[in-house]
């Protein structure tokens, strides 16, 4: 049954459609690329899934409920979440605050909750610490627990994304671009924590220029170009495409 | 009624040139740096006193407009370089560079307080007498500013449309880093803007006190408003609009005065600032670099 | 002796007055990082409505307000609050969107600058640019001697100071503290989280707003009459420096600076002998407080008592909660 199934979505800037008539469907677990020329339209399709920003036309459907008209937050509650292009870490809290914050989500900073349900908070703020550390513990950045966001490396930072996404127990986890602003040595951790990510059952929708890091990482792998798929099938299937090839050099 | 409707046009138009040559000002200089500069009303009452002061020594009326203006430009460029640049480089983004200029206002219009002694002084550079065109009345002097604008547009339209370094200047609003990798010397741009804008803004300053007929410290304090109004409204970057804009605020400031009260009218002004902040685009979106990027 | 009671006395009420509105401010901008540049006008609404709910109906001859009433103080002061709150909720509605910070905060400047014009505007609201006068003083049946109820009433301040600062304090150690804070580094990425930000400025604005309000009603139960004069729109900057010179996002630093600008500096000019024509010390003032301002902002607003950083303390197995 499918997690995600996209139709004919269509995503406009000033006069341009970005996106223009994509559609997709994605299991729950599969790992899929978006891979494609400078201007193709994945970022901006990444957006379109994640809300960040408006469909001019088409439809998300998510485990059978329509999300294409919802506001961000809502559909992060739904189990979509990502990360950005520009490594998106909260820079003036610590690592853990980062991952409590996103562990507590809505629910947990609800003003009335933490005025009214005092004791429930107390209980959450302990149960979400220790999940906080547990994922620490599995990416080993314990030690960086208390540096703040503007404290870390580049890698650092994008794994502290990651991690906040993590924390959410996501169903769909969209990924802008995560290679960039990791150090090259680094980007072979990265992989494998992504991959261990993938293992846990978690859907990623990977956009990525770094053509190893989706050979690696995804079942399948769309092609894009001017705004529409031009190819769709596993990494190797999609690279020999002519097709594809005239996109990149044409 | 229509007479009033007629009469209040009149005046709009001629408060329209005003906000014009200000607001052209302003959205050169705005178009480029990205940076809500509050500080241009303070230095437009700088170089409206460098006028004041001018005709005081014997420099006819009228070429008090290029003292006000060579003031200006000279004020803004050492405040683009000697203040504004150094904030930049220290990692100050559009926000704090805000509040750089409040602070820059604040200093400069209370020294302006304290050296005039709180006094305002009559400026009067031409004996008004009003004409009649129908329902419109209108004085010779401010027949006069509504020419001056007119001429400015036409003159930096010319600049922009026609000179390479118009060109360039308008390469570098639309996107710096592009101008930058194509070449073009961005740090000589940048001084030129300062000049051209700074010189609009302190004829802006001179024609604003030749019309009210005084120069204080209370110079223009609510017209600044009306000026980012029209300059934003217009389009950051483009002189017609900042016209076209600056008739819409200047008739309509008019005619709510005319039918309402002076302070309806400029509470009108200060919505139309708001309506017109809340919705021109400078919504941050997480990978648009562009409009949160600031050029100094 | 009786002179030196009265000015500390007030001073004291004044630097209360402005704990409570820095203590909202920084909830604001240091915490969820809305700028309100037009804080002042909460601090007013709450100053008039007390002011009015006390006074009695308006005559019409002498004074022109809306709502006379004769209520009791502590009803006026919640209602201070209240109103602040109110008007918060109805200019946070219409203005606060995710849209540029000096954008935001020019619309919220802006805003004040209408309301001034409104109020000075539009006599029968607040009795225009005069303003109210006149405002009794509260407890004034308890016997004490105008020192005694000078003194008496600004303990009365600080101790809504001091429950304010806990609550503010515990509020933004909360989750609901965390997410402000996340609204204020990273916006999108927060509502990628799944957190509501658009319901959570709204909820610091009007938490803030009620403060001011509060902060308000106290101050003009002490001196009696508010005019438009009290609260232009620089008002808010005065508070804004107090913030930056003693440290943004901590509360402590806050009260600092408080204590260093509006109530030392600036009223330290009253101790030096005059100098120039009457009215210079004031721009001199203000000039001075363009120049610290400009001058925090160049070495980075930490101030004095920076912000601390929250260290996580990890649990061992056996403290971690409870049984599964």
């Amino acid at each position: 049954m499918t997690l995600l199934v996209a139709r004919d979505l269509v995503v406009t800037y000033g006069g341009v459609r970005a996106v223009n008539g994509v559609s997709l469907d994605l299991a729950p677990g599969e790992s899929l690329g978006l891979i494609g020329p400078n201007g193709a339209g994945k970022s901006s399709l990444l957006a379109a899934l994640g809300g960040q920003t408006r469909l001019a036309g088409g439809s998300i459907v998510l485990d059978g409920h329509e999300i294409g008209r919802l506001p961000v937050y809502r559909r992060a509650r739904m189990g979509i979440t990502r990360t950005f292009q520009m490594t998106s870490e909260f820079a003036r809290m610590t690592v853990f605050e980062n991952l409590v914050t996103a562990g507590h989500g809505a629910h947990g900073a609800s003003l009335g909750r933490v005025v009214l349900r005092r004791h429930e908070t107390r209980q959450s703020e302990r149960e979400v610490a220790s999940r906080a550390w547990s994922v620490l513990d599995r990416f080993e950045m314990a030690h960086a627990a208390d540096l703040y966001g503007s404290e870390l490396s580049g890698g650092q930072r994008r794994l502290v994304e990651i991690m906040r996404c993590l924390m959410r127990e996501p169903r769909v986890l969209l990924l802008d671009e995560p290679m960039v602003g990791v150090a090259p040595h680094l980007v072979e951790k990265l992989l494998a924590d992504l991959r261990s990510i993938r293992d846990d059952g978690i859907a990623l929708v990977v956009v990525e220029h770094a053509l190893e890091v989706v050979q690696e990482l995804c079942e399948r792998v769309v092609v894009m170009a001017l705004g529409r798929p031009i190819s769709s099938g596993t990494f190797d299937a999609v690279v020999a495409d002519p097709d594809v090839q005239a996109a990149y050099v044409g | 009624m229509w007479s009033t409707f007629v009469s209040a046009i009149g005046f709009g138009v001629v408060l329209a040139s005003i906000i014009a040559v200000a607001a052209m000002g302003f959205t050169i200089q705005f178009g480029l740096t990205n940076v809500l500069n509050l500080s241009f009303g303070a230095v437009m009452t700088v170089a409206a006193f460098a006028a004041y002061l001018a005709n005081r020594h014997g420099v006819g009326g009228w070429s008090g407009l290029v003292v006000g203006g060579a003031a200006g430009a000279v004020f803004t460029l050492a405040l683009g370089r000697g203040i504004f640049k150094p904030y930049a480089r220290r990692g100050a983004q559009l926000f704090e560079m805000m509040m750089v200029t409040l602070g820059l206002s604040l200093i400069v219009n209370y020294s302006v307080q304290a050296i005039s002694h709180n006094n305002i002084y009559q400026f009067a550079v031409l004996q008004s007498t009003p004409l009649q065109f129908g329902s419109i009345l209108i004085t010779h002097t401010q027949l006069i500013i509504v020419f001056i604008s007119i001429g400015v547009l036409v003159v930096l339209q010319a600049l922009l449309r026609g000179t390479k370094i118009g060109k360039a200047l308008r390469a570098m609003a639309a996107d710096p880093d592009l101008a930058r990798a194509s070449g073009i010397r961005t740090g000589r741009i940048v001084v030129i803007t300062w000049l051209l804008s700074g010189f609009l803004c302190g004829l802006a300053g001179v024609v604003y006190v030749v019309n009210a007929q005084s120069v204080g410290y209370t110079t223009g304090q609510l017209f600044l408003p009306l000026v980012i109004a029209a300059a934003i409204l217009g389009g950051a970057g483009s002189p017609v609009g900042a016209v076209i804009a600056s008739l819409i605020m200047g008739i309509v400031t008019e005619e709510v005065a005319a039918f309402g009260s002076e302070a309806y009218s400029t509470v009108a002004g200060f919505g139309i600032l708001v309506l017109v902040l809340l919705s021109r685009p400078g919504t941050v979106r997480g990978g648009q670099a562009g409009h949160t990027q600031l050029t100094l | 002796m009786t002179a030196w009671s009265y000015y500390i006395a007030t001073l004291t009420v004044y630097f209360g007055v402005d704990v409570l509105a820095a203590l909202a401010l920084n909830l604001q901008f240091g915490f969820a990082g809305v700028v309100n540049f037009g804080f002042i006008v909460f601090q007013s609404i709450g100053a008039y409505i007390a002011a009015v709910v006390v006074l009695g109906p308006s005559s019409g001859t002498f004074q022109q307000y809306v709502f006379g009433a004769r209520l009791p103080f502590g009803v006026a002061l919640l209602l201070a609050t209240v109103a602040g709150a109110v008007l918060s909720l109805a200019v946070g509605l219409f203005s606060l969107r995710n849209i540029r910070r000096d954008y935001q905060a020019a619309i919220l400047l802006i805003i004040s600058l209408i309301a001034t014009q409104v109020v000075q505007g539009y006599v029968p609201l607040f009795n225009g640019s005069n303003g109210v006068t006149g405002v009794p003083r509260p407890f004034s049946s308890l016997p004490l001697s105008l020192q005694g109820y000078q003194w008496a009433y600004a303990g009365w301040v600080l101790v809504f100071c001091v429950v304010a600062y806990a609550v503010v304090t515990w509020l933004s150690r909360s989750p609901w503290g965390r997410a402000l804070r996340a609204m204020r580094d990273q916006e999108d990425a927060a509502a990628s989280l799944g957190l509501n930000v658009a319901a959570l400025r709204l909820q610091v604005f009007v938490i803030g707003g009620a403060l001011a309000g509060l902060s308000g009603g106290l101050l003009v139960e002490y001196i009696g009459a508010w005019s438009p004069d009290a609260w232009g729109y620089a008002e808010t900057f005065v508070i804004f420096t107090a913030m930056f010179v003693g440290g943004v996002g901590n509360y402590r630093g806050v009260v600092l600076g408080v204590l260093l600008v509006p109530i030392l500096f600036l009223e330290l000019p009253r101790f030096l002998p005059q100098v120039g024509y009457p009215g210079l010390m004031d721009s001199v003032e203000w000039i001075a407080i363009g120049a610290i301002w400009m001058l925090c902002l160049y070495l980075r607003p930490q101030g004095i008592v920076p912000e601390r950083r929250s260290l996580a303390r990890r649990r061992s197995a056996a403290e971690q909660g409870e049984p599964a």
